[in-house]
């Protein structure tokens, strides 16, 4: 009935030396206990609120029980630990633990620190409405969080409210400093710490009054580094976590981020050493743009645009070097294989025609040249195979029975593709700097070799060269090989019975075409590369 | 219904209730009656049928405590599956029935009955009514119930519900249809409907007719009916000043002539703000004493708005070179609008070891006081902090220090040291020039200290219990404090017992603030309420009822037409003292608001709470647009929050605007918060 077990009570009684009550006055108790706890609780919660506090103390309550003409519990500060103690196999019964305690340690004990006295310090909350930004103040972040929340509630009032205030931009001290150790790291980039500044810098909120100085930070040193291959690596990563950090608005800053980024893609050179990997650096970086775009494209409509005129301009312009090209057509490619189909696919019977002498050139002095051609090579045949997955995911939804006719050439380009991959890959191999693109393509290359399944081997080939689509993949090489094999069956009946669908077949020779004339770029020149079972099988 | 069956009804109820005596008696004069033949009852004819049916199934189940528990649950679920437009408004009809419930079962003995109930229907008036459920939650006894205050008054007074004609038939309809005679018996004797023709009200007037203070409403309508000359004091400084506006020296001069020795130093600054654009008037008042009584003047400023009352109480005098230094700051106010925000100085306390109970600024933001649970009162120069280092400052003490009368252990301290309460210091306030100090504490005593001696002059004895609070009145010499014994007290400096005593809280009385004019002190307390009390009579005139947890902080503004209190929950109300209704609820606060100031022109309010913020207000949105509906729909007239400045872990204690308009904070560096 009450809150206050008998127990409880029958414990206090024990305590104090009753040891015969009867479970009835215990009983009879309990109730007027609980009341009277709550009383001097009701009591001791005013005396809280006077003393201008939130938190109950103990000297709260003994205030309200002298308030009562009550004695004040001795022996309890609120800093104290616990001394209640849940009595084992009882849900609220508690007894105190009053331990034994040597009287000569407590004498012996040094004595604890003499408190800080009490004192009083002034500084400016606000000055005319605007609170200046030094430490006795709150920090920024919070004042941007009221903020944040005032303009809601204004709206939500419907009033006209004149926020903008000419308020000074003021950086605490602290972000100063923050911003100084970025910064010098940035600088440094190598270290461990560098990744921790990243992380920080993709996760913690309040950072948003930095931002526009890290803009003109990266824009400055891109401007003035770009020999200096680490640094700029560093301040790409700068700007992805800054990209990531869900608590910064970096739009208004976009702007001004981009001519930086690009310049990182497409720049002449990037880095003073022929060691400096500046390939993955641009693949970084394109990586970036596609990421930007896809996060603010829909909020600036010319972003992607422009980024795509920007990029092809450079890929179509034959007076840039390799590695322009290179980043350009990077770039283009993580934009997505729309972008690929409609702008590169086009221009790259021109392209190949322009690209295939220098890959060939076999001169020792032309040694980087060569590889360089081979680089956009690869490039571009990613470019063009991502595109080429992204159609066959299509016709996969679109498929049906009368269009296998067509699975033979398709066959075959895919594996002609995979075959050319790793012809270029094989040939990359001998060149230290790929390790990471030879290893691709060994991974590709070994289901090949497995090649149980001819079209799962081919696929499995495929995924490799289109890197990251893998996830799409799998369902993928199920259903491909199954469909193949009916398709080979039964492809003489089903080729006349191809009337169906004409929507079907007209996607499917549109893809004919692209296929047949990826087929020639690439094709040609990599068939001798070709083992003589595998081509017997697709041909 | 014939002698008979009401003789059956009388028997059968008394045997039922085991009166026994009565019993026997009431035989007796059964057949007495019966012998003469002659019915002494005669009213009963007038029952019909329907009545007695009632009556008999009273008998029946009266004292069956599943009786409540069904009558309850039965309402309940008609309540919820009534017609959405009725709704709100039969809902309200549930709390008052379910309390009533409760401390019927618990005055009828059956605890554990009450307990369950009141476990299964609490949760559907949690969200309203928390803090009443909890302390309603621990009576567990009848004796309980009589020795609770807040109990007895509910069960003493009638609630006030206002409810639609159509919501009250249903609900007639229902307890009649449904023979829940214990749930009509309740309704009947606690509830007063007052019916109104027409639609139901909003749903958003419902906080307002719920909440159960245990005052009856009707006393506090009747109280509200009174009258209040909430105008300023006639010829005040800011009237003067107005009035001195151009030519300064000589209007000075000449009154100075005219009535030296007579000014008071009512500094109470008035604004009508909005209406005239030209600028604040700033009105200066000089109040004759009573004796002299010559100075009444006529209205001379036409474009004060506000109305003007003569003072009650005789007011003091002040030094001219006083009231020249006051006039100067009035001069120099600083004109604070939304667009014109204060600045804000903050003095922050740190090493208090939750000790400091409370801060004070003087009026002029020299001087900071602070009250600690360890019995002392500790006064900062800030002047002084400010001209000289530290080190310095703490050569300077040893010798300030040896003036201490009370410092006991001499020596370098930046502060200095009041001794003499012994209890834990709940208020201290500053007369308005600064050299008395008042401070109120838990040893039941006000002392009043002189920064000047830097000794105690006097300790007024009369409360009987912890004084919450003590705020010196607008013109020094008078001062009111506020007690847990539920009385607020008006003293003077001069005399050791109080000069009034105002009665009449249910609970603590936790803040008293005077009203501009001095005529007046409201006081907040915890049975959440506000009143306002006549200083002159005693008498209260005004109930503000609104306040859903205790209230901690009042503030008046200047031109004496509205008060603003601040609650427990974070909730400030601003109320409209000649209607006592409320003009409109600020919310933002999510903790305690520690304390209210209204800026020297009456335009802004500055509020400070526990969750560590500084909130200014517009007020001149809030008050001015009542009046101007018209031109405005809707809910506009809430009040607007122009800024919010966030301390670092600082929960603001008080709040001070200065002649000049210039805000002082004070606040304890809490790590914890």
């Amino acid at each position: 009935m009450s809150n206050v077990p008998k127990e409880a009570i029958e414990v206090v009684a024990q305590s104090i030396g009753i040891s015969n009550l009867s479970p009835d006055v215990a009983l009879a108790l309990t109730p007027d206990v609980e009341y009277r706890v709550r009383e001097i609780m009701q009591e001791a919660i005013k005396c809280m609120r006077h003393s201008r506090r939130t938190v109950l103390t103990t000297d709260d309550v003994d205030s309200a029980l002298k308030l009562r003409n009550v004695e004040p519990i001795y022996g309890f500060a609120s800093g104290d630990p616990l001394r209640f103690k849940r009595a084992a196999g009882h849900k609220d019964l508690f007894y105190i633990d009053d331990n034994d305690v040597e009287f000569k340690d407590v004498i012996e004990a040094p004595l604890p620190r003499a408190p800080l006295g009490v004192s009083v310090t002034a500084h400016w909350l606000a000055i005319e409405g605007v609170q200046p930004a030094i430490p006795e103040n709150a920090p920024i972040e919070a004042l941007a969080a009221y903020s944040d929340v005032k303009k809601s509630e204004y709206k939500e009032d419907g009033i006209p409210v004149d926020i903008k205030l000419p308020v000074k931009h003021v950086l605490s001290r602290e972000l100063q400093l923050y911003f100084e150790k970025i910064t010098e790291l940035t600088r440094r980039s190598s270290s461990t710490l560098f990744k921790e500044a990243l992380v920080s810098l993709a996760t913690d909120s309040g950072l948003h009054a930095l931002v526009p100085y890290f803009t003109c930070f990266i824009a400055d040193e891109v401007t003035r580094n770009l020999n200096s291959f680490p640094l700029l690596f560093a301040l790409m990563r700068l700007v992805r976590s800054l990209l990531q950090n869900p608590h910064i608005h970096i739009e208004p800053y976009l702007q001004q981020l981009m001519p930086s980024v690009i310049t990182c893609l497409v720049a002449k050179r990037l880095g003073n050493r022929y060691t400096d990997n500046h390939w993955e650096l641009r693949n970084f970086t394109a990586n970036l743009v596609s990421s930007i775009c896809k996060r603010f494209g829909h909020v600036y409509h010319n972003l992607q645009p422009r980024l795509t005129r920007t990029l092809l301009h450079a890929f179509l312009d034959p007076t840039k070097t390799l590695p322009q090209h290179y980043g350009a057509i990077q770039g283009l490619a993580a934009l997505g294989p729309s972008v690929v189909r409609l702008l590169i696919l086009p221009n790259l019977d021109s392209y190949m025609q322009l690209l295939e002498p220098e890959m060939i050139l076999e001169k020792p002095k032309n040694e980087i040249k060569r590889h360089e051609a081979w680089r956009v090579y690869g490039a571009l045949l990613k470019a063009a195979g991502q595109c080429m997955h992204d159609r066959l995911k299509m016709f996969h939804s679109l498929l049906s029975p009368p269009a296998h006719a067509i699975w033979k050439s398709k066959g075959r380009v895919a594996t002609t593709m995979t075959n050319k991959r790793k012809a270029s890959t094989d040939n990359l191999m001998q060149q230290p700097p790929l390790k990471k693109l030879a290893s691709d393509g060994t991974g590709g290359a070994m289901p090949m070799n497995s090649m149980q399944v001819d079209m799962q081997g081919a696929v499995g080939g495929f995924s490799s060269s289109v890197g990251g689509l893998n996830v799409g993949l799998p369902s993928m090489s199920h259903q491909l090989p199954k469909e193949h094999m009916s398709g080979r069956e039964v492809s003489g009946q089903m080729v006349k019975g191809s009337t169906v669908l004409a929507q079907a077949w007209k996607e499917e020779t549109d893809a004919g075409h692209l296929l047949a004339s990826l087929f020639e770029y690439f094709g040609e020149s990599v068939f001798t590369f070709m083992p003589k079972s595998e081509l017997s099988l697709f041909l | 219904m014939d002698e008979e069956s009401v003789r059956k009804f009388v028997a059968a109820y008394l045997k039922k209730k085991g009166f026994k005596q009565t019993e026997n008696a009431f035989q007796e004069e059964l057949n007495k009656n019966t012998n003469n033949s002659s019915s002494p009852i005669s009213f009963n004819s007038q029952f019909d049928p329907d009545v007695a049916k009632h009556i008999l199934s009273f008998s029946e189940f009266e004292d069956g405590p599943a009786k409540y528990q069904d009558g309850y649950a039965k309402l309940r679920s008609w309540t919820y599956s009534s017609l959405d437009l009725y709704r709100h408004e039969l809902l309200r009809v549930l709390y008052p029935v379910f309390i009533h419930c409760f401390m019927d079962l618990v005055a009828k003995g059956h605890v554990q009955e009450a307990r369950t109930f009141f476990n299964s229907f609490r949760e559907d008036h949690e969200m309203m009514h928390l803090r009443d459920l909890q302390k309603l939650e621990g009576v567990l006894s009848p004796s309980h119930l009589r020795e609770m205050e807040f109990a007895h008054s509910l069960r003493q007074s009638k609630v006030n519900i206002k409810i639609c004609q159509y919501s009250y038939e249903l609900l007639l309809q229902f307890l009649h249809k449904s023979q829940s005679t214990t749930m009509l018996g309740i309704i009947n004797e606690h509830i007063n409907f007052q019916v109104s023709p027409g639609q139901p009200s909003s749903i958003s007037d419902d906080a307002e007719s719920v909440t159960l203070t245990g005052s009856s409403q009707d006393s506090a309508n009747q109280i509200n009916q009174k009258e209040i000359h909430w105008g300023l004091l006639e010829d005040s400084f800011e009237e003067r000043l107005e009035k001195a506006g151009g030519l300064l020296l000589e209007s000075e001069k000449a009154e100075g002539e005219t009535k030296e020795g007579d000014w008071d130093e009512n500094k109470k600054k008035s604004i009508e703000g909005a209406k005239q654009g030209s600028s604040i008037k700033k009105l200066k008042k000089d109040k004759a004493a009573g004796a002299t009584g010559k100075n009444v003047r006529p209205e001379a400023t036409p474009v004060a708005t506000a109305p003007r009352v003569k003072a009650e109480l005789t007011l003091p005098v002040i030094p001219t070179e006083v009231e020249q230094s006051i006039l100067e700051d009035l001069r120099n106010r600083v004109q604070l609008s939304s667009a014109a925000l204060p600045s804000v100085s903050f003095y922050t306390f740190i090493n208090t070891h939750n000790g400091l109970n409370c801060a004070s600024i003087s009026h002029d933001g020299s001087l900071v006081a602070g009250g600690f649970s360890d019995s002392s009162l500790k006064v900062w120069d800030m002047a002084r902090i400010g001209q000289q280092g530290v080190d310095s400052l703490q050569g300077e003490n040893g010798t300030t220090s040896s003036e201490q009368v009370l410092g006991s252990n001499g020596g370098k301290r930046p502060y200095t040291l009041f001794q003499g309460h012994s209890g834990p210091v709940y208020s201290a306030t500053f007369n308005p020039l600064g050299d008395f100090i008042l401070s109120s504490s838990a040893d039941s005593t006000v002392r009043l200290w002189s920064t000047k001696l830097n000794a105690n002059l006097v300790c007024y004895k009369g409360h009987n219990y912890p004084v919450w609070d003590v705020q010196f009145s607008p013109v020094g010499h008078y001062f009111a404090s506020a007690s847990h014994d539920r009385t607020a007290r008006i003293w003077s400096m001069d005399k050791i017992q109080p000069l009034r005593i105002m009665a009449g809280h249910l609970s603590d009385v936790d803040c008293v603030q005077w009203h501009a004019n001095c005529n007046y002190i409201a006081t907040g307390s915890s049975d959440k309420t506000v009143r306002l009390w006549d200083v002159q009579t005693g008498e209260c005139v005004r109930i503000f009822i609104g306040h859903r947890s205790m209230v901690l902080s009042l503030a008046m503004s200047p031109d004496g037409r509205y008060m603003a209190s601040g609650d427990e929950d974070g909730a400030i109300m601003m109320w409209d003292l000649s209607s006592g209704r409320c003009v409109t609820p600020l919310t933002g606060h999510t903790s305690c608001v520690w304390t209210l100031a209204f800026s020297g022109e009456g335009s802004l309010l500055a509020s400070g709470s526990a969750d560590c913020t500084v909130k200014l207000w517009d007020v001149t949105a809030s008050t001015k647009l009542p009046k101007t509906e018209e031109n405005k729909s809707g809910n506009t007239s809430r009040l607007r929050s122009l800024k919010t400045l966030p301390t670092k872990c600082t929960p603001v204690y008080s709040l001070r605007f200065s002649r000049r308009n210039l805000l002082f904070a004070a606040g304890v560096l809490s790590k914890t918060v």
